[in-house]
């Protein structure tokens, strides 16, 4: 299957043809689709019907005038903003106390990641489950004298959108901290014990060392949670379908009511594509932000 | 060695045999539903294995929201089941038949006298350019059941006047029963039961019938009407606090509990009644809502639901004719049926004579019937309109029960959404089999 590794070619072509079977792979089932969304974005398409005729930028003009598509998109912004805040933030806070517990570290880091292994669809029945109003979390408000917290989570239109966002944080932070443990292993010790020397507080000492030191990291952690929190779909579809009315109405759940639920593929497809143009661009903007502050 | 030759000859015989003379052919049949419910097809489909040896019905269920998005897909590709269920009316199917995806029925329909069981009216809700599509199965109604023990408890009676039903839910409410109508909202779907029948009311059939197949418009006055009373009993507190809050599945867990008092919704849920209560399902029973208003009649919604198609090209569309003929024709099938709450269409008398429907199936069949004089809504709306228009009408519902919507902006949407349907050529104009 190889070339000879002294001929002339093995140098160039081996490395491709080791490469082969998951670029196939990749091509059938990642770039083939995505350049068929794109496609379909320009046509009538049903989903249906042998036919679809062209029409140009037609679902895109319907798209910047569709005022649910504002809506989502507003709502798909303000859904990974708050993703990003508790699996980033939080989870870079957890990670640094986590890489300072010893005793009992590895049945916390268990308990923190499990949820990760959970199926989504198990995790949207468990978070429905417990925010119904006679709920887990309403009962346990009541329980502990907070009962004026308590509220039918997603029935409220004012907290539906943030109550399913930290339902999916809960859900993969786990990830965030395994990776920002991971990275904060790498770290030189020595930077801490020059910082205490120097009289520097714990706190300094997150600002200081473990920010700086863990940027590449962070930048991981940040693309990962960025690009599925614009993907998701599970938890809210299973929760609430967008609802109530549109109130938790993400990018993904209003292209898979177009597409699949209202037989208007090439609009769906459109919005699909929009989807991935946001996702490209705000990472590209944070890479970049990255980049200078590395520089 | 002899052993070999004749093991030789007897493959050598048997690879002569056409293969279909061996095999049986898979009928697959799509059906939606969840693991566990719909059970009655199964066994219907286990009778009709048993009774004859060239076919196997494969049933296989999917979930409501999943059916459609895995059903089309699958057709589109040439692939997909056999026979499958699918919604009906003007709106839900166009898009299926205008792509050449399922089957012509005319034939079946005369050779096997579908016209003696099929109601005209249900054909031609499963008919357009002349041609039969599907094969409209079953009726569908709903009512209000509710608690005999807990309005024993209470104090009140079955209400029979809208000033009567306003005080059982006032007596409900002082008594502690802060839901006294459970309604499952989170899920959408269930609060279109109320609108159907409400714009049922408010307008008539004839009203419906006049902005499916007319001029009419969703905006008229009597689905506004409508709309308005669905709005100030959500407001007074009817269906709780937070009906948008709660689904349809914790909804039935409460009512079955014995924690809500009524429910309005259909007999499909007495199967399960009858598991989750148990002994104390006796304690159950079913009531046509009364008149909203003065002088208004009760029109029951007797709903086609869905349709039985048969995926075009496909192998075994005889087959699946037997399947169809097995169970909504045959007596045996019928009363299965019958047993399960389901209703098939046609007359009943035979099936009737030796079904053993449940008590809760016989009153809810009851109160439909008793009113059946005055006409009867023809279907469900989410199950009949295009999907745009069952979105929007899902959400304006929710927007109504949290008042952040007025009637006239919910019918107003709904028009809208109507009106691009049927600019875009989504909406098909059933009219019967042509002669």
């Amino acid at each position: 299957m190889f070339l000879d590794p002294n001929s002339k070619w093995a140098a160039r072509l081996n490395p491709v043809l080791f490469l082969l079977p998951a670029l196939s792979i990749y091509i059938i089932f990642a770039i083939y689709p995505t350049v068929s969304v794109v496609e379909y974005s320009f046509t009538d398409w049903d989903g249906i019907s042998p036919e679809r005729n062209y029409i140009g930028l037609e679902n895109y003009r319907k798209m910047f005038s569709d005022k649910i598509f504002w809506e989502a998109f507003r709502n798909t912004f303000v859904w990974s903003g708050v993703i990003l805040v508790i699996n980033v933030g939080l989870g870079l806070v957890i990670a640094a106390m986590l890489a300072r517990v010893w005793k009992a570290r590895l049945l916390i880091q268990t308990c923190i990641v499990l949820p990760v292994v959970i199926s989504p669809m198990a995790v949207a029945t468990i978070w429905r489950w417990m925010y119904q109003p006679n709920g887990v979390i309403n009962q346990l408000l009541e329980g502990i004298g907070l009962g004026a917290l308590a509220r039918p989570w997603l029935g409220d239109p004012n907290v539906v959108l943030y109550a399913l966002a930290f339902a999916h944080s809960w859900s993969t932070i786990g990830l965030s901290v395994i990776i920002f443990l991971a990275g904060l292993q790498a770290v030189d010790e020595d930077l801490y014990e020059a910082s205490k020397v120097d009289g520097a507080t714990p706190l300094q000492q997150f600002r200081y060392v473990t920010m700086p030191a863990l940027r590449p990291v962070t930048a991981v952690v940040f693309i990962l949670t960025l690009t599925q929190s614009f993907k998701v779909f599970d938890i809210v579809w299973a929760t609430t379908q967008g609802g109530p009315i549109r109130f938790s109405e993400i990018l993904s759940t209003y292209m898979y009511k177009r597409g699949a639920l209202e037989n208007q593929y090439g609009y769906g497809s459109a919005i699909g594509v929009a989807l991935l143009v946001i996702v490209s661009v705000a990472t590209i903007i944070y890479l970049q932000i990255q980049n200078r502050k590395e520089q | 060695m002899r052993n070999y030759f004749g093991a030789a000859a007897a493959l050598g015989v048997l690879s002569l045999v056409p293969a279909a003379a061996l095999a049986q052919s898979e009928v697959v049949v799509w059906v939606a539903g969840e693991p566990g419910q719909t059970t009655i097809y199964d066994e219907l489909a286990e009778a009709f294995n048993a009774s004859q040896s060239d076919a196997t019905i494969t049933i296989v269920k999917n979930s409501s929201d999943l059916f459609n998005p895995a059903l089309v897909p699958a057709l589109s590709a040439g692939e997909g089941p056999d026979l499958f269920t699918f919604g009906t009316g003007p709106g839900q199917p166009a898009a299926l038949i205008a792509g050449g995806l399922v089957a012509d029925l005319t034939d079946a329909y005369r050779e096997h006298n579908w016209g003696d069981t099929i109601p005209e009216g249900i054909v031609v809700q499963t008919s357009s350019d002349g041609k039969l599509w599907a094969f409209g199965n079953e009726v569908e109604t709903t009512g209000m059941f509710y608690n005999k023990a807990i309005f024993d408890e209470v104090g009140i009676s079955v209400p029979t006047s809208w000033p009567e039903m306003e005080a059982a839910v006032a007596a409900l409410q002082e008594a502690g029963y802060d839901t006294p109508i459970g309604l499952g909202a989170a899920d959408k779907w269930p609060t279109s039961h109320w609108q159907s029948m409400m714009f049922g009311r408010y307008a008539g059939p004839e009203g419906i019938e006049s902005v499916l197949f007319g001029d009419g418009a969703w905006t008229d006055a009597p689905f506004v009407a409508a709309s308005a009373k669905l709005q100030e009993m959500g407001q007074a507190g009817w269906f709780g606090a937070t009906p948008v809050a709660i689904g349809y599945g914790e909804l039935m867990d409460r009512f079955w509990a014995g924690e809500v008092p009524m429910t309005f919704t259909g007999p499909w849920v007495i199967g399960g009644g009858i598991e989750a209560a148990g002994d104390r399902i006796a304690d159950y029973g079913v009531f046509a809502v009364p008149p909203f208003e003065d002088g208004q009649a009760i029109h029951p919604t007797n709903s086609i639901g869905s349709g039985w198609y048969i995926r075009d090209g496909s192998d075994n569309k005889d087959h699946a004719i037997a399947f169809l003929n097995s169970m909504f024709l045959e007596t045996d099938g019928r009363v299965a049926l019958l047993n399960a709450g389901t209703i098939p269409v046609g007359p009943l008398d035979e099936a009737l004579a030796q079904a053993e429907m449940s008590q809760l199936a016989q009153d809810i069949w009851q109160t439909s019937d008793d009113h059946a004089v005055n006409g009867s809504v023809p279907a469900f709306l989410d199950t009949i309109t295009p999907g745009s228009l069952t979105t929007v009408s899902y959400d304006g519902l929710q927007g109504l029960l949290l008042n952040v919507m007025t009637p006239e902006e919910f019918t107003a949407e709904m028009q809208d959404a109507w009106a691009a349907a049927k600019a875009a050529g989504e909406i098909m104009l059933p009219g019967g089999i042509a002669e």
